[in-house]
């Protein structure tokens, strides 16, 4: 089972190669002299705001931000904390905690003149510190001669669990109007390490989401940010040499 | 751009494929019990006619023929679960009925996702599993009990074996 999550976990970041390949062999870009601007990007993630709003079990808010390292390269950051209640079937608990993600982005999208829009894909270490609280649960059982139903109301929390992950991220940010991003991604989350509590299972991480039986989890986020310009740099010419 | 659609594309194909909603595992257990023969107590040796009534219930739970081990339920509101055992139910001279009490302490143990939790029971270390006879007496039947598991967690193995 480890070797085949192994296995995805190689073919994927292949493919994010292969990405990276094929996008540098296309571009061509003619014109002689481009400035293009470096700086910092600050965000907020609607999604996780407005699910706020409309799911009563739910409260989240997640701030990203990007800096601009070399003509492709973003180092990128996000900082959320959730608050989320799970009514499944058989349980019901309440997830509290914080979580960090960093790491880059990858831009793969040549710009024409001035624009400045992003499709990336990039890479992202998260951990997360939360608390698990038990509500209530069910006991199932397969022979209910004696028609029991049992409900249990521990009321139990776990404090100081923690997580640790690694997130494949592929996503686009467009201009909408002067330097306010609106974009998008989609997220791989693949676990590398957690604190479990005892006699319960992380079901939920803050940042990671919803666990499943193996180690995978999927995020997605919807964000608004404010583009903070620091500096200008010419588009070196050996870069421009490479691609032709 | 194809390729980042690709990446998506792989990214949902695989969270649509987990099998976490539908209970699968072991869940609360029943209590195990095997016959064997008082002679030779590694042979296993059938019941004829084992009627077993759950005491503080009217009907017979279930009448066991030609088998060497049973399943019986254990209560998981109470700490104790008593069973009358008639054996040769249909045979008015050769009949006997013994009755047996099972005491133990219940945990509650986390499962899965889909299950929930689990009902074990942990048999007491002192009168765990007690063979007593009825009433009118008609000496026990039952002439050895070993206990194999003092802790049941699931219905996989024997819990008790009964020497007849």
């Amino acid at each position: 089972m480890k070797h085949t999550l192994r296995f995805y976990f190689s073919i994927i970041f292949l493919l994010i190669s292969f990405v990276f390949q094929a996008q540098e062999a296309e571009v061509k870009d003619s014109i002689p002299v481009k400035k293009e601007r470096y700086g910092i990007r600050v965000g907020i993630d609607l999604f996780k705001l407005t699910r706020s709003f409309y799911e009563k079990d739910y409260r989240g808010l997640e701030l990203v931000g990007d800096y601009r390292l070399t003509r492709r390269h973003y180092i990128a950051a996000e900082i959320g904390n959730e608050n989320k209640t799970v009514d499944d079937d058989r349980l019901n608990f309440t997830t509290k905690g914080t979580y960090l993600k960093i790491g880059f982005d990858y831009n793969t999208y040549e710009n024409w003149l001035d624009m400045e829009n992003q499709i990336y894909v990039g890479l992202r270490y998260g951990v997360s510190s939360f608390s698990q609280t038990l509500n209530t649960y069910k006991i199932y059982n397969t022979n209910n001669h004696f028609e029991e139903v049992i409900d249990v109301n521990p009321n139990e929390q776990f404090k100081g669990l923690t997580a640790q992950w690694l997130e494949v991220v592929a996503g686009m940010k467009a201009e909408i109007f002067n330097n306010f991003y609106a974009g998008f991604s989609f997220r791989l989350n693949y676990m590398l390490s957690q604190k479990q509590p005892t006699n319960f299972e992380n079901l939920y991480i803050p940042g990671f989401h919803r666990t499943y039986d193996g180690k995978f989890g999927v995020g997605f986020n919807y964000t608004i940010s404010y583009f903070i310009p620091l500096y200008k740099a010419t588009v070196k010419a050996k870069e421009k040499t490479k691609k032709q | 751009m194809k390729k980042i659609l690709l990446l998506i594309l792989i990214t949902f194909s695989l969270s649509s494929c987990e099998k976490d909603d539908i209970c699968i595992d072991d869940t609360t257990p029943a209590l195990v019990i095997e016959f064997f023969d008082i002679i030779n107590p590694l042979t296993p040796k059938n019941v004829t006619n084992l009627a077993v009534t759950i005491d503080g219930e009217s009907q017979v739970y279930e009448t066991f023929s030609e088998k060497n081990k049973i399943t019986l339920p254990l209560r998981m509101s109470e700490t104790s679960t008593k069973y009358i055992l008639k054996l040769n139910s249909t045979d008015a001279i050769n009949t006997n009925t013994d009755i047996i009490t099972v005491n133990y302490q219940t945990r509650n143990v986390y499962v899965s996702r889909a299950c929930g939790y689990k009902t074990v029971f942990d048999l007491d270390s002192a009168n765990g599993f007690v063979v007593t006879d009825n009433t009118p007496i008609d000496n026990n039947w039952i002439q050895q009990s070993i206990t194999l598991t003092p802790s049941i967690e699931n219905d996989n193995e024997t819990h008790i074996k009964i020497l007849f």
